[in-house]
């Protein structure tokens, strides 16, 4: 059985056997396969292996139509329900993240170490200066559980310049002052302390740089 | 190219879907009616034996299923042969994990068809069956589905999961075996 040297047409032939050509396709082929010993062998051989390739295993019919579902249409969400789903959602992350931020800020304590400048003005207070409003008296007998920062006098400092607020500043923090029970005065003065704060990276880079790894030494 | 093998009879296969999901399940019954046959002849092929009655019925509920999700680019029986394709595969991979390895290999198929012996009678048909068998997997898959279901190249591609010219190289090989054995 020798083949047709046109493969276009023995390429269309198993459509023409299945009638899916078009009315000129189907004409081409036709006019070719009736002139062509090969193609026209072919077709039959095609035809013949398609009854062959048809026979098909008993089904029950019944069984396997019995087994489909009814049809279910899928569930059509609107714009109003995503509207709905959007803002329940909104409403509930939102809820849980001022519940988180309000459990994470820390309460202020009870007794705190004031900056040296306040410290200063406290001391002063003490001492009966009529510029610096007196503080009220201490009434908690809370033990001071935050220690006064350890301000050391800088070398070209004069030591009578540090002590007075350093000493103010202990008496404060070991009295158990609450922040409560400062002044107006004394809170601004604390707020424009923070204020003047710089937010400096308690990290240096330079010093947690890596070191190079040094080259292994192989061991004779 | 025309597809008229499927849409010659009263209804088209869309027109049935439709109508099924309109709540007629008389309309999934006759799609059965004209698909089951095909389809239990490709698996078949593929190697489905005894089970080719379980194989249909699968590949019904699933389609059914997910009928939405047929978008009608191809036709109904192609889309068919692709989901009947994927649970033979996935058959014989769980087969495969559990250990019994049935599947058919290429020099086995002759078995395969020696049940149809009965039927096919005929000395040249039983020979074009010795010739059907003898072909790798993936020849008698594109041969089956160009031959005997009359589907295009880009539809064997489809339901096969390859490309238009990897099934025309496998028919066309398929062919040249099929002859040299006849020609024996």
């Amino acid at each position: 059985m020798t083949d047709c040297p046109n493969a276009e047409v023995r390429d269309l032939l198993p459509d023409l056997l299945h009638d899916r050509l078009d009315e000129a396709t189907r004409a081409m082929v036709e006019a070719h396969v009736d002139g062509c010993a090969e193609c026209r062998e072919e077709l039959a051989l095609l035809r013949g292996m398609s009854g062959v390739l048809r026979y098909a295993p008993q089904l029950d019919l019944a069984a396997i139509s019995a087994a489909i579902p009814t049809y279910r249409a899928p569930m059509k969400r609107s714009w109003v329900g995503w509207r709905t789903a959007a803002a329940i959602t909104l409403m509930v992350v939102g809820g849980s993240s001022v519940a988180v931020l309000r459990r994470n800020v820390s309460p202020i304590p009870d007794s705190v170490a004031l900056p040296p400048s306040i410290v200063a003005s406290e001391s002063a207070a003490v001492r009966g200066d009529s510029t610096v409003a007196a503080p009220s008296p201490v009434t908690t007998g809370t033990p001071a559980t935050v220690a006064s920062p350890a301000v050391a006098p800088a070398p070209d400092r004069p030591a009578a310049e540090v002590t007075a607020p350093v000493r103010a500043g202990r008496e404060l923090a070991l009295s158990g002052g609450s922040i409560n029970e400062l002044s107006d005065r004394q809170l601004a003065m604390l707020l424009k302390e923070i204020e003047s704060m710089d937010a400096v990276p308690t990290t240096d880079v330079e010093n947690n740089a890596i070191a190079p790894i040094a080259p292994r030494r192989s061991t004779p | 190219m025309t597809d008229v093998a499927q849409g010659s009879d009263e209804h088209t296969d869309l027109d049935l879907i439709t109508r099924w999901k309109a709540g007629d399940q008389r309309a999934a019954t006759q799609l059965v009616e004209r698909h089951a046959d095909a389809i239990a002849r490709f698996a078949s092929s593929l190697g489905a034996r005894g089970d080719a009655q379980e194989v249909v019925q699968d590949t019904f509920v699933r389609a059914f299923a997910s009928l939405d999700s047929f978008r009608g680019e191809s036709s109904l029986r192609t889309w068919l042969f692709t989901i009947a394709r994927r649970l033979l595969l996935d058959r014989r991979r769980s087969e495969r994990r559990r250990g019994d390895e049935v599947e058919v290999q290429d020099g086995d198929a002759i078995t395969e068809y020696d049940a149809l012996d009965a039927v096919v009678a005929e000395e040249t048909k039983k020979r074009m069956h010795a010739a059907v068998a003898r072909l790798s997997k993936t020849q008698r898959e594109v041969f089956m589905l160009r031959v005997g279901e009359g589907l295009s190249y880009k539809e064997i591609a489809e339901v096969a999961s390859t490309t238009e010219g990897a099934a025309r190289v496998h028919y066309h090989n398929a062919m040249r075996a099929i002859k040299e054995f006849l020609d024996d």
